[in-house]
């Protein structure tokens, strides 16, 4: 168990599958862009079955000023420091993509009611580091990096914030950014010396909303980018074309040994897999691609959009979504060439499959989801940022967004929507919010690494 | 001092120097406004200009088509005679556009990579 002998986090993947089941979320949700002038907040959400408030939303730490468009989170520490027992779990690091500040957020003082402990300001990461729109948080040892999209104007490519455990600016992490163009997510694999990254936009290319056409204008990204982790710079490309328009989320498999991984290219719908051979170089291949589906009223067939993708702490599973079809999937990826369709599911979406789930209207579709540490229990919002949730599902302004629970079979492969669990956004007490990223206090299926 | 009226909130009327963006001088001044990154570039503050000019070079987030439907980006937007707005997501209805039922113009992109064509500047 977590905190028992050592640092924080799990000894190994399958010490952390055997790990107690979450209790309570952390998930992110936003008034900015919605109309509604209060600051966006980091709601609690009780998820033990026999508490009395289950599937309720608990405590809402609100930031301190608006219009911070949170987004994405990550913690200050994870298994990567399991046997540094100076170090816990403690602080959720949560950045405003549109205000540039990064809020530490102390969770352990009282998991249920978290606590702001304290706000890097974006002014100060603008002037020390030349940085703006930051994305994904990950700890590193005892210290953290977080990537960012754009320089302080909002130009690409952006780069990496290094912090130290006390949340202090060391200053960019990278050495190079070599000839990358875009930056968005990224991962690491230490025993392979390895991090991957992939490419969204400049801030100022889609923070004000999607046009497709600067898809074709070469505003948006459609390579991975591979980096020799030691030396902080990237040393192979690898151009997706037209199969990895927009690659967004990366994720290597759990097991540490394994240079196997994965992306989601969001406007292709596809699924990325790359690894590393014998000779040492990287290679990549598409081993999913979800077609796009007519639409009565749409001159071009919709696209999934596969804004984000998963995979099951015992490596058996991947997991991915299509927001505007509205379908969450899960594969089978013993061999992670050959990928087995093995789950899915439908809530909301612009096809029309899943309008209502267990009484509430979905506006938007299946968008963040995070996954338990034993794989049975994945909890599902629907918005994606809030100028794209305008475009495509306007009715989300006064509807809200939802969370709603996925039970997954482990064993034999399935997925089913739990009929016990919703959490209605659109019932929020200052008005409609959107929730976005989950993360559990006991850790989760994208918080941890192991060196 | 150029005179700031907001119609959809009642003709409310405020007086600014022009100086200042308007995001600024009008928050200043005790007006509630949406607003994000405060450099021009995530539309959060975007309002409907309805009368009069502003100067707002800076801005990089609207598109051609956004600007000719009158949008400002108030963070950065400076008044250059009396003006009269719609604000607020109530103002957003032309602002965002599902972008594959209803594509851009080449002439219609954003300014750095739109086609050459005149365009209407209020």
């Amino acid at each position: 168990m977590e905190g028992l002998c050592c640092g924080p986090g799990y000894a190994s993947p399958s010490e952390a599958i055997k790990a107690p089941s979450e209790k309570l979320l952390y998930t992110i949700a936003i008034y900015t862009g919605t109309g509604i002038q209060k600051p966006d907040y980091l709601a609690t959400i009780d998820v033990d079955p026999n508490s009395e408030s289950y599937s309720k939303v608990i405590h809402r730490l609100e930031m301190p000023g608006i219009g911070d468009e949170l987004h994405h989170m990550g913690w200050n520490a994870c298994s990567s420091c399991h046997d540094d027992n100076s170090m816990s779990r403690k602080y959720l690091l949560v950045p405003g993509v549109r205000s540039n500040n990064i809020y530490v957020v102390d969770t352990a003082s009282n998991p249920k009611a978290p606590n702001l402990y304290k706000v890097i300001q974006g002014s100060e990461i603008k002037s020390k580091t030349n940085l703006s729109g930051p994305h994904t948080v990950h700890c590193l040892g005892s210290e953290i990096i977080i990537s960012f999209l754009g320089d302080a104007k909002g130009e690409a490519p952006g780069g990496y914030l290094h912090l130290n455990k006390d949340f202090e600016i060391i200053g960019r992490w990278e050495n190079s950014m070599g000839d990358i163009p875009f930056s968005y997510d990224f991962w690491y694999q230490p025993r392979h010396n390895v991090m991957v990254s992939s490419e969204w936009a400049a801030p100022n290319t889609f923070m004000p909303g999607f046009d497709l056409e600067e898809v074709g204008h070469l505003k948006y990204g459609r390579r991975l980018h591979i980096w020799d982790f030691k030396k902080k710079k990237p040393i192979q490309t690898m151009y997706l074309g037209e199969d990895g328009l927009i690659p967004l989320e990366v994720k290597f498999l759990h097991n540490p040994n394994s240079s196997h991984g994965f992306c989601g290219a969001a406007l292709s719908a596809n699924v990325i897999h790359f690894w590393k051979t014998k000779n040492d170089s990287w290679e990549w291949e598409k081993i999913i691609d979800i077609d796009n589906e007519p639409h009565p009223d749409w001159p071009i067939p919709i696209p999934g959009v596969m804004s984000a993708l998963l995979v099951s702490m015992d490596d058996k599973y991947l997991y991915i979504n299509n927001w505007l079809h509205g379908d969450m999937r899960q594969y089978n990826i013993t061999d992670p060439h050959n990928p087995i369709l093995t789950g899915q599911v439908w809530m909301g979406g612009l096809l029309g499959k899943a309008p209502k789930v267990n009484g509430v209207k979905v506006a938007g579709g299946p968008q963040m989801y995070q996954l338990s540490l034993d794989g049975k229990r994945m909890y599902v919002t629907t918005s994606l940022f809030s100028t794209w949730d305008n475009q495509f599902y306007p009715d989300i302004r006064t509807n809200g967004g939802v969370m709603l629970m996925i039970d997954c079979d482990v064993k034999n492969g399935g997925m089913k929507i739990n009929k016990d669990f919703v959490v209605n956004f659109g019932d929020e007490p200052n008005g409609p919010s959107r929730c976005h990223e989950s993360r559990y206090p006991g850790g989760d299926c994208t918080s941890d690494i192991w060196l | 001092m150029k005179t700031i009226t907001i119609a959809n909130r009642n003709n409310t009327v405020y007086k600014v120097k022009g100086k200042r963006p308007l995001l600024s001088e009008l928050r200043s001044l005790g007006l509630v406004l949406p607003y994000g990154c405060q450099y021009g570039g995530c539309i959060t503050c975007a309002a409907k200009l309805i009368k009069g000019k502003v100067d707002q070079k800076s801005q990089v987030a609207l598109n051609n088509r956004q600007i000719n439907d009158g949008y400002v980006i108030l963070c950065v937007a400076r008044a250059k005679t009396n003006c009269t707005f719609d604000i607020g997501v109530e103002s957003h209805d032309k602002l965002y556009r599902n972008p594959f039922i209803d594509p851009l113009e080449p002439h219609e992109l954003k300014a750095d990579i739109a086609t050459c064509r005149e365009i209407k500047h209020d």
